[in-house]
């Protein structure tokens, strides 16, 4: 039995005027979080058995996929043609994007592979912005306190560092890139406060500094000289030397007709993304077709160690309705602006600018408790209260948040006049493979740097620190994949580390059907090859 | 996906890359593709709009349109064809290579020189998912207003679905994206961030927990 009121019920309930109780005493973080975030829901997390990680805790469709068979053997590799190149950047998001011009730039001839199209990404879609400490008020020290904290401190601090360090000339670069950020009168950047953080540090386009971020970046990639770039060309698996210990290339498959390409190089900087794909827990996504976490495959199967798989992020307002664009993203930056949180019984439950684990497990609570909102087509959520910040800015949804309004509009919603239905959504992995401050792994030759990189965010990412990784880690990552030296001695490539992988999981006693990567999920690679 | 249709109307029958598939009418292209097991749909992305990779050519009776798979909607006897990626970059430049304003003029025309020829046949304007006043633009840009042209393609998802349509070859997209970029390139210097690149330059950050590097 439904509890809580139906969408119509509400609907007729809600008036943007509507006086408003104070907000409810909270309880204990840390109680809300083991009730209702969904990392801690019950099964939801197993261990894994081997690999690098073995005996640490991790997400049961990862894991899956952690502890699966290799989709290639060295019989497939017979005649394969071979490409040789200084760095190979895998993935053409943002994180991709800026490691292929920075080797570039340094000198390194550079090969971009991509699964889907180049700029097809999680970067293309962000909203809210990216983090810079650049008022007057902050400074890099409350930019990396603000991301440790809201992290859990499960950080790593010399990650931190360098990330916020980088912050002012991660724009300064973007800006020379050509990439374009909303002013105030005076010439300043505008700046809005994330959720979690101590001061306004957001730098934003609108509400579409994602895809001004990728067009600019895509274009300046395939402007560029010295990169070539091979769109629909997922990796399928990585190459070692003859003992399996340092990566020396990768096996590309071409989505169009599954025919495979060696690339054998100095350097692999994994680009690859995150795995909203995998619809962990049954949730939806914000995420696009292809984060399905190739990326953390391969590096576990080539011997890299990865960290926080039991953690990701539920962005807290994913729309619920129409049934299309379940799970697609409601910037944060709308909160930021003021925008409030509401339940079936109209009234506020959390402050809508605590860090994005604690809104989402209370907005999980209200719905859970009975006071949530229900849609004929499926799904429950609760408002937010956009109608309510219209009132009070007037204009401000149409001047500050043009892809929202276009997005609606194709729905028919009118967020000015109707408050919007959201519930959280699968939207990040806050772990992933560990790095040091070049974006190497553990693993020699193989670099990793955006969503697929760990060890930044801790427990929790707040707004803006993604879009500010994937550049100033990307940057890194490209910069010293570039200048790493030459290898002397033969340059043998082999699956040396597939057979060990393989051996392992015999070892262990589990199932070698499952293979993966994933590349895409199930669902749209329905009916591909028939 | 759901496993049936509602019995008894309800479902929408239509054409995709010469499948017939049987599909509910809140489904996208993109959804009913799926659905309807429809081989080798690689061209999609993000599914909400933004990437521009889901081009399709759309016949709507003798209709025929252009639109994004994931924002059009199933309906009944309509012949959808999905377009391939749009074709390599024409019109190369490096901003690097800018080092003067006074310029950008001159150097748009070497670069982009089919903008000045348009026609006005409004093929680009019926072509664009996103409403973007795409003549306009380039009216704007050949006129060296680059700054106004950019904010014209503001909503742009370089769906090149202009580019396919242009006559005169003038890659409104890129021209649109040429004029954001070199108006930030020469023209964007915020005040906050110059002072805040100023300190770091005298004294760079560092804190306790980083590693030396380098």
């Amino acid at each position: 039995m439904k509890r809580g009121l139906s969408l119509q019920a509400a609907l007729a309930a809600y008036r943007p005027d509507a006086e408003l109780a104070p907000l409810p005493e909270q309880i204990d973080p840390d109680r809300l979080l083991s009730f209702f975030h969904p990392d801690h829901l019950r099964d939801s997390v197993t261990t894994l058995t081997v690999g690098p990680n073995a005996g640490a805790h991790c997400q049961r469709e990862l894991a899956d996929l952690l502890q699966a068979e290799a989709v290639i053997d060295e019989v497939d590799l017979a005649g394969v043609p071979v490409t040789d190149t200084d760095v190979l950047v895998i993935g053409g998001g943002g994180a991709g994007c800026a490691a292929a011009l920075a080797a570039a730039e340094h000198g390194a001839r550079v090969l971009l592979a991509t699964k889907l199209r180049l700029g097809d990404s999680n970067t293309v879609m962000a909203e809210g912005g990216i983090q810079a400490a650049i008022e007057p008020g902050d400074s890099a020290q409350k930019h990396m306190q603000d991301t440790l904290r809201a992290g859990h401190h499960a950080g790593d601090p010399a990650l931190v560092a360098a990330m916020v360090g980088d912050g002012p000339e991660v724009i300064h670069w973007l800006i020379r890139q050509g990439m374009q950020f909303d002013q105030t009168d005076s010439g300043d950047l505008h700046t809005r406060r994330a959720g979690g953080t101590s001061a306004p540090r957001i730098v934003h386009c609108r509400d579409y500094t994602g895809l001004e971020m990728m067009r600019v970046l895509r274009e300046a990639v395939a402007q560029h000289r010295g990169i070539e770039v091979w769109d629909q060309h997922p990796a399928v698996e990585l190459l070692s030397n003859e003992r399996g210990q340092k990566c020396v290339g990768a096996v590309l498959s071409s989505l169009a007709d599954r025919s495979l390409r060696i690339v054998r190089t100095r350097s692999v900087i994994l680009a690859t993304g995150g795995l909203g794909r995998l619809h962990l827990n049954g949730f939806p996504t914000s995420n696009h077709l292809g984060a399905t976490g190739d990326g953390l495959v391969l590096a576990y199967r080539m011997g890299a160690r990865l960290c926080e798989l039991d953690s990701f992020q539920y962005h807290p307002t994913g729309l619920v309705n129409p049934p299309y664009l379940s799970g697609k993203l409601v910037t944060e930056g709308i909160r930021a602006a003021g925008a409030l949180l509401l339940n079936a019984q109209g009234q506020r439950f959390v402050d809508e600018l605590q860090p994005r684990d604690i809104v989402c497990a209370a907005i999980i609570r209200e719905c859970r408790e009975g006071r949530g909102i229900h849609p004929d087509v499926g799904g429950v959520g609760v408002w937010l209260d956009t109608p309510r910040l219209e009132r009070s800015q007037p204009g401000l949804l149409e001047r500050q948040f043009p892809k929202l309004l276009a997005r609606t509009r194709v729905a028919g919603i009118d967020p000015r006049s109707e408050p919007i239905l959201v519930y959280p959504t699968l939207h990040y992995q806050n772990g992933g493979a560990v790095i040091d401050v070049d974006g190497a792994t553990t693993v020699p030759g193989l670099y990793a740097a955006g969503e697929v990189a760990g060890g930044i965010h801790g427990r929790n990412r707040i707004m803006g620190n993604a879009l500010l990784e994937i550049i100033g880690f990307g940057r890194r990552a490209g910069i010293a994949a570039a200048l790493s030296g030459h290898d002397r001695g033969p340059k043998k490539i082999t699956l040396e580390h597939v057979n060990r992988a393989r051996r392992a999981l015999a070892l262990a006693g589990l199932p070698l059907a499952r293979r993966a990567p994933q590349v895409l999920p199930p669902y749209a690679a329905m009916g591909k090859d028939s | 996906m759901t496993d049936s249709a509602t019995p008894g109307g309800g479902t929408v029958e239509l054409v995709i890359d010469g499948v017939a598939v049987r599909a509910e009418p809140h489904m996208t292209i993109v959804e009913a593709a799926w659905a309807g097991g429809v081989p080798r749909v690689t061209g999609v992305g993000c599914l909400e709009g933004v990437c521009g990779s889901c081009r399709i050519l759309l016949r709507h009776g003798p209709d025929v349109s252009v639109a994004l798979a994931c924002e059009t909607f199933a309906e009944q006897g309509i012949e959808a064809l999905f377009l391939p990626a749009p074709t390599a970059v024409r019109h190369q430049y490096e901003l690097t290579d800018f080092t003067d304003g006074w310029d950008i003029q001159a150097r748009f025309k070497e670069i982009f020189p089919e903008a000045s020829r348009c026609r006005h046949c409004h093929g680009c304007v019926r072509s664009c998912p996103k409403g973007i006043v795409v003549e306009e633009g380039i009216a704007l840009a050949a006129a060296g207003r680059f700054r106004e042209a950019g904010e014209a393609f503001l909503e742009c998802v370089m769906c090149e679905l202009c580019d396919t349509a242009c006559p005169e070859q003038i890659a409104p997209a890129h021209v649109g994206l040429f004029c954001r970029r070199i108006t930030a390139f020469f023209h964007l210097r915020p005040p906050n961030l110059i002072h805040r690149l100023e300190e770091l330059r005298q004294e760079p950050f560092s804190s306790a927990g980083e590693k030396e590097s380098s």
